[in-house]
């Protein structure tokens, strides 16, 4: 009975896993784990941690940014928390994935994990609970909380992977030696993404002061956090000083009110819908047991304390730790199935989980949906999405003709192209580049001119102050130094030695004025079409500086 | 420790690797299965090569390293703890052994074999110690 047990588990373990592995990376990626260019790429934060990623593969390590992410600033260092980026390369290397493919991968795929380890975190504390907790995961992978994915929230994710990791080893900390796991998991949280580190110290206070309160805390537990934390500040000390300067800087905390995250699908607490009844049942039974509260239930109230802290300051980072509810908040919804069904059944076993776990897994993998009219009676459940996202073929094979064909000094003039407002993805030209202001091009359309200058802007990634390392604690910033009119203002198109157009746009009159001025730099000879194919032109500039284009009204 | 006591206690350790072995050995194959399943438009051999390297790099390194809890944890549990914690240490060693100079295209080889030994030779000395 005891084996038929155990094999119950495992099976429906696997299932699950299998449907994770389905339901997430398969359904998103299009069944296909390498494309021919970015996939499912539906921001420019996404092309960022991607472009950053490649850089690293391409100089061998992390010390500095590349220049081309820097606004052409040499030597800045390397201040991202670095721990994605070295996954994805090491990856990459070994799968033979390209990085914009094993980035993802990785992301995705340990939010999977991660499941698991929520569902070995909740077990000891009731298995049946863990069993039942499992299927609300399923919304993790689908709108609104698959944000986190298709908007490159990436960092942020796998640092919450490694969150439940590190929670997992406190709920475990009277094994031997267990404060060495702890304290690599929380240098992990920290190196993933060092906001969530807070997150993971806002737990560690709150299972304190239970323990506290209830006169349950021991010296050899005080100890073991004392080991852990240590621990974990010897692996961070080489970045800590990086991020101190740089992240915390320009990011200090403030007090903020901010009840919606404008411009992006959040998660709210409302679109767990009729699920809250369940995470209701199960928040009280937790509460009713708050003397001997587990590991579990004090992440579970943590994590949903975190992600209401947009209403004290944490702005973007309280909206982050929402795309894990489902994975946070599952123990409550567990919890409160087992508390609400068992005076039901007589003696529950793991067969009645079972059943309740296929059933409620059905119902939120959305197999009914097309059937019933689940939106009517609100019941949350996955919405299948799918699409290849901003990039398409022939972009990709423009930035790689460049990135390939160019000089390593050249530089690049962007004119308007639709999907260039996520201007992180010109980064993949990898060289300096520049990009027109649309705003000023429309203008200039409406006015009926053909110019030599624009307003263009220098994109390139100032998240966290570019900075460059002088000492051990002495860090500099170049750009505090330059004029802003170098990053955004009139800008001569003669002086490039390369210019992009599209020669297609949702709004036509932008390709043909793209179009129009193409035509007036071919008349140069100088100028030569270096690369075309159905939607871009790359024109080449053989004499930079000289007057490449007449200004005319058309 | 007679010779005898030693060579039982080699046969001990090796019993249990070779048993979780061939659990991670089914594991592989659900992995696989369920990967096939999931990208079906993408070739065997690239579905193989993924798994392969998430066995490589994550599973295989955390499994040795979680060894050493084999008294205190299931093997489903040192499992799926040593794939995260596995990703964890290799990332971070591969940050600082790239600030070192060791360029990172050789991590994906040293830093699993550099796991994995490191991971049997305290699971080997812890199990001779507590005999």
């Amino acid at each position: 009975m005891v084996n038929i047990k155990v094999n119950l588990e495992k099976v429906l373990l696997a299932i699950f896993f299998g449907a994770f592995v389905f339901l997430g990376p398969g359904i998103l990626f299009g069944h296909k784990i390498s494309h021919e260019f970015p996939y499912a790429y539906f921001a420019s934060d996404s092309f960022q941690h991607q472009v950053r990623a490649d850089a690293i593969k391409d100089a061998g390590n992390f010390r500095q940014e590349a220049e081309y992410i820097s606004f052409g600033i040499k030597n800045s260092i390397g201040r991202y928390p670095p721990l994605l980026y070295h996954l994805a390369v090491i990856f990459s290397y070994a799968s033979g994935l390209e990085v914009y493919d094993s980035i993802y991968f990785i992301v995705i795929f340990f939010a999977i994990i991660s499941v698991f380890l929520m569902y070995f975190l909740i077990r000891p504390f009731n298995r049946h609970a863990a069993f039942l907790s499992l299927p609300l995961a399923v919304l993790a992978f689908s709108q609104p909380a698959s944000t986190g994915f298709l908007w490159g929230h990436w960092p942020s994710v796998l640092a919450q992977s490694f969150l439940i990791g590190f929670a997992w080893c406190i709920s475990r900390l009277d094994m031997e030696k267990s404060y060495l796991l702890a304290g690599i998991m929380f240098s992990s949280v920290a190196l993933a993404h060092t906001s969530e580190a807070v997150f993971g110290a806002i737990f560690v206070a709150l299972f304190l002061a239970i323990k506290i309160i209830f006169k349950s805390l021991n010296k050899s537990e005080i100890k073991k956090f004392a080991m852990a934390f240590a621990i974990s500040l010897i692996i961070s000390l080489y970045y800590l000083p990086i991020f101190m300067n740089t992240w915390a800087k320009s990011q200090p905390w403030s007090y903020s009110f901010r009840p919606v995250w404008e411009g992006n699908p959040g998660f709210y607490i409302a679109d767990f819908g009729i699920f809250l009844v369940f995470m209701a049942v199960g928040i009280a039974a937790a509460l009713a047991k708050l003397k001997e509260m587990h590991t579990s239930l004090a992440f579970g109230f943590s994590m949903l304390i975190g992600g209401f802290l947009n209403y004290f300051g944490f702005d973007v980072r309280a909206f982050q730790i929402r795309f894990f509810w489902p994975l946070y908040l599952s123990v409550f919804f567990g919890l409160g199935i087992y508390f609400i069904l068992r005076p039901a059944i007589k003696k529950w076993g793991i067969a009645h989980s079972s059943f309740f776990v296929l059933l409620f897994g059905i119902l939120i993998s959305g197999v009914f949906a097309s059937v019933f009219d689940t939106e009517k009676i609100y019941i949350p459940h996955y919405k299948k999405f799918s699409s290849q996202g901003v990039m398409d073929t022939y972009h990709w094979d423009a930035l790689k003709w460049l990135r390939e064909s160019m000089g390593k000094d050249s530089k690049i003039y962007f004119l308007y192209g639709d999907i260039y407002s996520q201007d992180a993805l010109l980064r993949n030209a990898k060289r300096v580049h520049y990009l027109v202001d649309p705003n000023d091009y429309i203008s200039s359309i409406n006015e009926r001119k053909i110019k030599r200058s624009y307003v263009t802007e220098m994109p390139g990634d100032s998240g966290g102050l570019v900075a460059v390392r002088k000492g051990l604690f002495e860090f500099e910033y170049p750009l505090d130094s330059l004029p802003q009119e170098d990053f955004f203002g009139k800008k001569d198109i003669c002086i490039f030695d390369y210019i992009v157009l599209d020669k297609a746009s949702r709004q036509q009159a932008l390709a043909q004025y793209n179009m129009m001025i193409g035509a007036e730099l071919l008349k140069k000879s100088y100028i030569k079409k270096a690369f075309e194919n159905e939607i871009v032109v790359v024109l080449k500039n053989d004499k930079k500086g000289d007057e490449c284009i007449e200004e005319r009204s058309f | 420790m007679t010779k005898k006591e030693m060579s039982a206690l080699k046969k001990e350790a090796f019993e249990l690797l070779k048993k979780e072995m061939a659990y991670i050995g089914i594991v592989f194959v659900i992995a696989l299965a369920a990967f096939k399943i999931a990208f079906l438009n993408e070739n065997f051999f690239g579905v193989l090569r993924v798994v392969a390297s998430v066995f490589w790099l994550f599973v295989l390194p955390g499994y040795c390293v979680m060894l050493y809890w084999k008294e205190s944890l299931e093997f489903l549990e040192r499992f799926v703890i040593g794939t995260i914690l596995s990703a964890g240490i290799i990332g971070i060693l591969s940050y600082y052994l790239g600030l070192m100079g060791l360029n990172v295209k050789y991590h994906a080889f040293v830093l699993p074999v550099l796991m994995i030994a490191i991971g049997l030779i305290i699971f080997y000395r812890k199990t001779n110690k507590s005999h």
